[in-house]
């Protein structure tokens, strides 16, 4: 390369990303995906919902620090999305006016199960894993391979004895 | 030979199918037992603290419009015990703590004048505990007796002061001397309680809210807090000379109704922070 084109090239590339970056500007990206939402209704004993009560949310790995700070909705309402990745009692919880409640929302990997009462998650859009293996210790599982080849072994000496008797059955009819 | 084969062969398969059959159940995803065999973890201090919020120390407008201050206000408390509940606690469900840890922070009797500002702090100190295991603590339990001894002796609550209302003064002492026994959730607060770290103290609060029982003025009477209220005109009525002082046995016999309403509200007094607690011989829930 010439010196000419050392000065040259990297104007070439300025200019043509320089104007790609222009037209991106004007576009629009957007991406999907999704997630596991748990959504807390908080209502007062008479039904009526706690609007606009202050929400803290505190993740299992540090119960003790904020996860999330938020408000209910006019509907006495907060959703949020929990990492999925710790694992334990999610809490939230609800207060307003010297009135409060803290509710325990256990997630366990992906999966996640609500319960509680006065703030009640009343959904929790989840898509429930097949953790299969996970839920078996180590010995159950080679016990459980264990058994299966058994079972092969088993069989197989099972035709054997049978082929052993038609023989002998033949060689005692031959002897006759 | 075959027939050997097949013992043995069935011996090898059966002994760990018979130690695993004899096995503790355990719950699909359930945390194995690695507490045992991990060393025994540092201990942190778990503090119990009560208080009567600024209400008992500040005063308070009740429901009716009388301004009440109190000189004491005592509350006579035994039995706390902190617990580690698996799964929490939720008083309003009934059942019972399910705990994984249980701390005994007072085992006798202690009165505290939740009027009075304790130790620099808004609560007072009831008890502390130290060695116990670190944790969150989530669930509180506690009994109120009679005293034994003290200013409070033979009474579980005494609460004396002064209300004032359209300059008329009332100076009182209110006399309570049932038993109650409190089973508390987790503390519900500006800041989460209860979380021993190894080291460390941390603290739990039983909490008196004053408001079930004589109101709140600052809110509307059809508020559900003063709907349900006692509020202090009933035990104005009840002053001579601008002085009344009165147990619940006297009060039963001078007021059937006012009892009556006392013996409903006081049970739900009882809180941890704003979260509720479930008054246990009552099956009250406040």
């Amino acid at each position: 390369m010439n010196s000419q084109w050392k000065i040259i090239f990297p104007f070439v590339v300025i200019s043509v990303f320089g104007a790609s970056t222009r037209a991106i500007a004007h576009g629009v990206r957007m991406q999907a995906r999704e997630t596991q939402a748990i959504e807390v209704n908080a209502e007062y004993d008479n039904g009526d919902p706690m609007v606009n009560a202050q929400v803290t949310v505190y993740a299992p790995n540090d119960p003790a620090t904020p996860w999330l700070e938020g408000t209910t909705d006019n509907n006495g309402n907060f959703v949020f999305t929990p990492d999925a990745s710790q694992s334990g009692n999610w809490s939230v919880q609800v207060r307003q006016a010297g009135h409060g409640s803290i509710v325990n929302v256990p997630i366990e990997g992906n999966q996640a199960q609500a319960g509680g009462d006065s703030a009640t998650p009343e959904s929790s859009t989840s898509r429930v894993m097949n953790t299969g293996a996970a839920n078996f210790t180590p010995l159950q599982i080679i016990l459980m391979g264990a058994a299966g080849v058994w079972g092969f072994i088993g069989t197989a000496l099972f035709f054997m004895r049978g082929n052993k008797t038609n023989s002998e059955l033949r060689r005692s009819e031959s002897q006759r | 030979m075959r027939t050997q084969l097949l013992s043995l062969a069935g011996l090898i398969f059966l002994a760990p199918g018979i130690i695993i059959g004899c096995s503790v159940d355990q719950t699909p995803g359930e945390p194995q037992a690695q507490e045992q065999s991990q060393p025994q973890a540092a201990a942190g201090t778990l503090q119990v603290r009560a208080n009567g919020e600024e209400r008992a120390r500040e005063g308070l407008v009740s429901s009716d419009g009388w301004r009440i201050t109190f000189n004491n206000l005592y509350a006579n408390l035994a039995d706390v015990t902190a617990y580690q509940s698996e799964p929490a606690f939720n008083p309003e469900q009934g059942g019972e703590i399910q705990a994984e840890e249980k701390v005994v922070v007072l085992d006798q009797v202690q009165t505290v004048d939740l009027a009075q500002s304790g130790d620099g702090q808004d609560s007072v100190l009831v008890a502390e505990a130290s060695n116990v295991p670190p944790g969150q603590y989530n669930a509180l339990s506690w009994r109120m007796v009679p005293a034994t001894e003290g200013p409070a002796q033979g009474q579980t609550m005494v609460m004396s002061g002064t209300a004032e209302k359209e300059g008329q003064t009332i100076n009182f002492v209110l006399n309570i001397d049932r038993e109650f026994e409190y089973v508390c959730g987790e503390y519900v607060g500006d800041e989460r309680k209860g979380i021993v770290q190894a080291g460390d103290t941390a603290d739990l609060e039983a909490t008196f809210h004053l408001d079930h029982l004589f109101g709140d003025g600052e809110k509307s009477a059809d508020d559900p807090i003063n709907q349900g209220a006692l509020g202090f005109e009933p035990l104005a009525a009840l002053a001579q000379n601008g002085n009344l002082q009165i147990s619940t046995s006297e009060l039963q016999s001078q007021s059937p109704q006012t009892y009556q309403q006392l013996q409903e509200i006081l049970p739900s007094i009882g809180h941890v922070g704003e979260g509720h607690c479930r008054e246990a011989n009552t099956q009250t829930v406040g």
